[in-house]
């Protein structure tokens, strides 16, 4: 049993009050939308997973916005019209309930954005990325970021650690993740593969690329790497495994053959060698 | 003075009739396992005879032991970089073929064979894969053989002889070999202990006994190679190492280990020393030729007070320090120095010490008739068949001095006795004798009766163990009763 003496009752209970009350005081409504909104939306940079939220307030009303802001998957459900048109346009990406959001902070975070799509040019535009046609330099950059030759600026993992494509060699790249191949294809083009890079939405993707974030021109290249896959006839994946088990299988052939080698002596047995020794003399003499 | 007591052991080598009870004793109550079929914790060997398993005296093979490196001890076996290495694999351990392959027959077929006109006969087949075998060796496979050309030819304690005097050991006339039954040493440095990468194998504080958990031991194999003796075997159906555990049970109930018990010769001597723990380091370290002095030298006067008051304010037990007093095994080691320890080179300085063998003189042939008694007795000493090279090379790591004081010292009270019971032998010869061979009449009387006359009493003096004291720092005594037991309460298994 824990016994606490009552002055350290108190002290225990004002830490945890503070604490509690840290966490519920309004936040700074712009690190807020730095932090849980950006990888999603703009603000008069053109649609992400979610829509630009540019001039947002004057699409819907302020008690529609807070509701859906305050639990989306709710409005939704509902069947409200409008919720499911931008359901579609997300590609079924349900916006996520944010933990702790509360009225005023919904409040807050529509007033920043009101303020903010008043501005020529909002903080929380995103990344702007060139429309300028690819170049055969921008495949190439492209090839060697995804295989990791050439490091992503801010740090973020190289592509092949988790991915594969077409022509990245005998063995293919990594297995964790889908194969690129065909991406450009399946997100529908430059456009929306390009703004998906921006801030990726899947749960593995956001978690590593949020701290790290890549670059517009990186986005560039890539996505000019992907369109360029696309066009090569794709690799047999089966090939590629079968060259990696024949890797392993012939690896540790050598390396057994190495441990063999260096400990050959191990199965000599000394009373053996001396009855053999023995037996040799004696037929010799 | 850090006082420690240590049970401690003397085999009388002149006495041993190679007889093997002790093994057999040891087997039955130890080691009739499957998976320890091969271990013998007591096995016995002739000399000249390269032991069990094959030449585990030949260090460069074995790399059992510790060595003097930079002035620092070092195990020879394993080390934090060897270690690495050799993971997967120790190149320095025995094979099963260097123990042997157990076998048994197959009894059953010589019942149940089909009616025919051989004698139906029972094959031998390995206790390991079941199958028939060729028996090729075994344990003591060169027993009693001592001009054989693989065994007794290939002792390592034949090393430093000269070509000649190897010749004529294996000559029919000279042929010769003694018995040396071998235990687990229990040394005051143990290697195996140092070299357990899991912490399995200690030191029991309270009376010195190496032992091995067997839950902690994780199947490294480390003691094997370290021992230097090869006295930690590998049982390959626990996956556990197993050793000698001098009957601990047994002396806890004041009864002697069972190959002592058993002992036909009654070669074997138990008692307990007090030693200085504090200087066993610097020991360990002394040249070759200082180290059984030095050995001598850890072990304690039971008699003296300021020992007796070091002994007791580390917590020995008035008890025990009174059978210290009484211990045959500091006699024989400390007080008449005739017992001497077994390849103390290795520096694991192990506390089981040897009483080295008389064997037989060589006859003058004077005038065609065979003498048997010469004017100078110690000069049949060094006239002995066994080469004193060989002896010093087994008991005196390398040096022939303390050799030939404990034999002259036996052979002086030998003559003695022979003086005051038959009398061809004067008796001025004899107090010559025991004059030169640094002994007394009193001292000649006393060894006669430890070697001659001893009774159970006299060989064994073993301490009250005080494990209620040792249970005590552990848990509730009265708890530990009633939760002991025959028998393995979890039997060893492999993993973890």
């Amino acid at each position: 049993m824990i016994r606490t003496s009552t002055p350290l009752r108190g002290i225990l209970a004002a830490c945890l009050l503070g604490g509690w009350s840290a966490t519920t005081r309004a936040q700074d409504p712009a690190a807020d939308f730095r932090q849980n909104c950006m990888s999603c939306h703009t603000i008069g940079g053109g649609r992400l997973t979610g829509p630009d939220l540019k001039n947002v307030d004057q699409r819907k009303d302020r008690d529609w916005l807070t509701r859906f802001i305050m639990d989306p998957r709710a409005v939704i459900d509902s069947g409200d019209p409008y919720a499911q048109e931008l359901l579609k346009d997300a590609r079924n990406a349900v916006m996520p309930t944010l933990p702790g959001m509360t009225r005023a902070r919904a409040t807050a975070l529509l007033d920043l954005i009101g303020a903010e799509s008043k501005l020529e040019k909002s903080q929380f535009a995103g990344v702007q990325i060139s429309d300028r046609p690819f170049t055969p330099e921008d495949i190439e950059r492209g090839r060697l970021m995804f295989l990791g030759r050439v490091p992503l600026a801010r740090g973020g993992p190289s592509c092949i650690a988790c991915h594969t494509t077409n022509g990245v060699g005998a063995l293919g790249g990594g297995t964790l993740a889908p194969d690129l191949t065909t991406v450009f294809e399946r997100y529908e083009g430059r456009k929306t593969l390009s703004t998906w890079l921006t801030a990726p939405a899947t749960p593995t993707m956001q978690a590593v690329f949020r701290q790290a974030p890549l670059e517009s021109d990186e986005i560039l290249a890539l996505v000019a790497y992907f369109q360029s896959t696309l066009q090569r006839s794709p690799d047999d994946v089966a090939t590629s495994r079968l060259n990696f088990v024949l890797l392993g299988l012939g690896g540790t052939i050598v390396v057994l053959g190495l441990f063999d080698v260096i400990w050959r002596g191990r199965l000599k047995s000394v009373r053996r060698m001396l009855v053999h020794r023995n037996g040799s003399e004696n037929t010799h003499g | 003075m850090n006082v420690r007591s240590q049970i401690s052991m003397v085999f009388h080598l002149d006495k041993c009739i190679g007889c093997h009870t002790c093994s057999i004793a040891c087997k039955n109550i130890w080691t009739d396992r499957k998976g320890a079929e091969y271990m013998w914790w007591n096995n016995v060997e002739t000399k000249p005879g390269t032991g069990y398993p094959t030449r585990w005296e030949d260090q460069d093979q074995y790399h059992g032991g510790w060595e003097v490196h930079k002035g620092k001890l070092r195990l020879r076996s394993t080390g934090k970089g060897k270690i690495v290495t050799n993971i997967f694999h120790n190149p320095f351990m025995p094979t099963m073929d260097d123990y042997y392959e157990p076998w048994t027959y197959k009894y059953e077929d010589l019942f149940n064979a089909p009616e025919g006109t051989d004698q139906p006969t029972a094959r031998p087949v390995s206790m390991v894969t079941g199958e028939h075998m060729d028996v090729e060796a075994g344990p003591n496979w060169d027993d009693d053989l001592g001009g054989s050309p693989v065994y007794a030819a290939n002792d390592k304690n034949l090393d430093g002889l000269s070509e000649e005097q190897r010749q004529q050991l294996f000559a029919v006339e000279r042929l010769v070999f003694f018995y040396f039954p071998r235990i687990c040493n229990h040394c005051l440095n143990p290697s195996c202990v140092a070299a357990c990468p899991s912490g399995a194998l200690y030191k029991r504080g309270e009376d010195g006994i190496v032992l091995l958990d067997q839950k902690r031991c994780r199947a490294w194999r480390s003691c094997v190679a370290a021992c230097p003796y090869k006295k930690t075997f590998f049982n390959w159906s626990t996956g556990k190492s197993e050793k000698c555990i001098l009957c601990y049970p047994r002396l806890e109930t004041g009864q002697a280990p069972a190959c002592f018990h058993s002992c036909v010769g009654r070669i074997r001597y138990l008692g307990v020393v007090l030693y200085d723990a504090d200087r066993l380091e610097e020991v360990a370290k002394l040249p070759d030729d200082k180290l059984i002095e030095g050995q001598r030298s850890l072990i304690l006067d039971p008699n003296d007070p300021e020992v007796i008051e070091a002994a007791r304010a580390n917590g020995v037990h008035d008890s025990v320090i009174e059978s210290a007093q009484r211990s045959p095994v500091y006699k024989f080691v400390k007080v008449w120095k005739i017992a001497l320890p077994p390849h103390i080179e290795y520096r694991t300085l192990p506390m089981l010490f040897y009483v080295p063998p008389m064997s037989p003189v060589m006859a003058n042939r004077q005038d065609g008739t065979v003498e048997s008694v010469s004017d100078n007795f110690f000069h049949d000493i060094e006239q002995a068949r066994v080469p004193m090279k060989f002896l010093a090379n087994l008991f005196g790591a390398g040096g022939e001095g303390k050799v030939v004081y404990a034999l002259k010292k036996q052979k002086a009270v030998r003559t003695y006795r022979r003086a005051l019971t038959v009398g061809d032998i004067s008796m001025e010869t004899a107090e010559k004798m025991l004059a030169e061979a640094d002994c007394t009449k009193e001292e000649a009387d006393a060894i006669y009766h430890l070697t001659s006359l001893c009774t159970f009493d006299d060989r064994f003096v073993i301490p009250p163990m005080h494990r209620e004291e040792a249970i005590e720092m552990m848990r509730e005594p009265s708890e530990h009763k009633t939760a002991v037991g025959f028998g393995f309460i979890e039997p060893p298994k492999r993993g973890f």
